[in-house]
């Protein structure tokens, strides 16, 4: 091959190997095809206002371990200020065993690993109500969530979306219930328009 | 030796401090960026990636990435704790959380409180406290609105403890 046969958009191999031959100063290039990336398969998220029904249980992917740092981290962003969450003599003087972990860590979490379950396929949060923290939560303690359909119904002025109340319910590891919340959001449906 | 636990928080918010009805305008803002939004969006694993995707947000009607409601109502909530939380004995819950405007990169948020109630707990030493929280933009704009309800130390056994 010669240089002049090449067409735009044939380099960016991954493999190029040049090979000067002195005698004629063509340059040779063995090129591999850039790959068509339009021909991959998307590997699609969340579900959609079709795939939910009333009474359905979703268990959350994952589960999350709180550590120390987490907790700092958070609780400093946020400038959420009482000491029981950044001063463990403090916490330990309220007879807790180590410092308490930001409840809306705990909330954010939660929500954070049920995302891709009931509302990463898109549509606006339109609320959460009746959310009571149950007992403390260490460093150290791991979250498991599980979440059940409690309502689905049309949105009046919404035609692309349905809206879903679910319940949620998450625990630490030794199955003791830490928050529970009802959350409603707008949920797409399949072959509306997403946001 | 034991820490004396009075000494490191402020002595205008025990229970006995709050009266129904009294507003709170709580003194500081702040603006929300990369470490407000995007850090915590994924320490928390929201994959929602509305939130840390600007190049897609481009291309919707919001134009740039979503602030995650969740963190601007924990912003608002931190921005009101040490008026409304530093003596709290535990977060007891909340209701009626709504996000009502978007919220984006470089936007500043404000807390307000108001006491809705206050009421005996089931034990001597604390009582509960139930707040309505607003927090807006710039702009005064209202972002976030809910209720909270707290488990604050009496002045009366933890004022000098």
């Amino acid at each position: 091959m010669e240089v002049s046969d090449l067409r735009r958009g044939d380099v960016a191999a991954d493999l190029l190997l040049f090979d000067t031959a002195p005698d004629t100063h063509l340059l040779r290039i063995h090129l591999m095809a850039e790959p068509d990336f339009t021909q991959f398969k998307l590997v699609r998220k969340g579900h959609q206002f079709e795939d939910f029904h009333e009474g359905q249980v979703f268990e959350h992917h994952w589960g999350r371990t709180i550590n120390a740092g987490d907790n700092s981290l958070f609780t400093t962003v946020i400038l959420a200020h009482c000491p029981l969450y950044f001063n463990a003599e403090f916490a330990r003087a309220h007879g807790h065993p180590d410092v308490v972990v930001n409840p809306m860590l705990i909330a954010c979490v939660v929500v954070g690993i049920s995302v891709e379950d009931l509302s990463e396929a898109g549509g606006p949060f339109l609320g959460i109500n009746g959310l009571e923290f149950h007992r403390p939560l260490y460093p150290g303690d791991t979250l498991s969530a599980r979440s059940t359909v409690i309502s689905k119904r049309e949105s009046a002025s919404r035609r692309d979306f349905g809206i879903v109340t679910w319940c949620t319910e998450a625990r630490n590891q030794r199955d003791e219930l830490v928050i529970s919340y009802e959350r409603t959001n707008l949920v797409a449906r399949r072959g509306g328009r997403s946001l | 030796m034991p820490i004396k636990v009075s000494s490191l928080t402020g002595s205008g918010n025990y229970f006995e401090d709050f009266e129904v009805g009294a507003k709170l305008r709580h003194a500081r803002g702040t603006t929300i960026g990369e470490v407000e939004n995007q850090l915590l969006t994924k320490l928390v694993l929201n994959t929602a990636d509305g939130h840390y995707n600007e190049h897609r947000m481009e291309g919707t009607a919001f134009g740039r990435r979503l602030v995650f409601g969740l963190i601007t109502g924990s912003v608002c909530i931190g921005l009101a704790t040490q008026d409304t939380g530093e003596n709290a004995l535990a977060e007891l819950g909340l209701n009626g959380i709504k996000f009502t405007s978007p919220v984006f990169h470089g936007d500043t948020l404000y807390a307000y409180s108001e006491v809705l109630e206050k009421r005996d707990s089931d034990r001597d030493d604390a009582g509960i406290v139930r707040f309505k929280h607003w927090g807006t933009k710039q702009d005064g704009k209202i972002v976030f609105e809910g209720e909270r309800t707290v488990l604050i130390k009496r002045r009366s056994h933890w004022g000098d403890r």
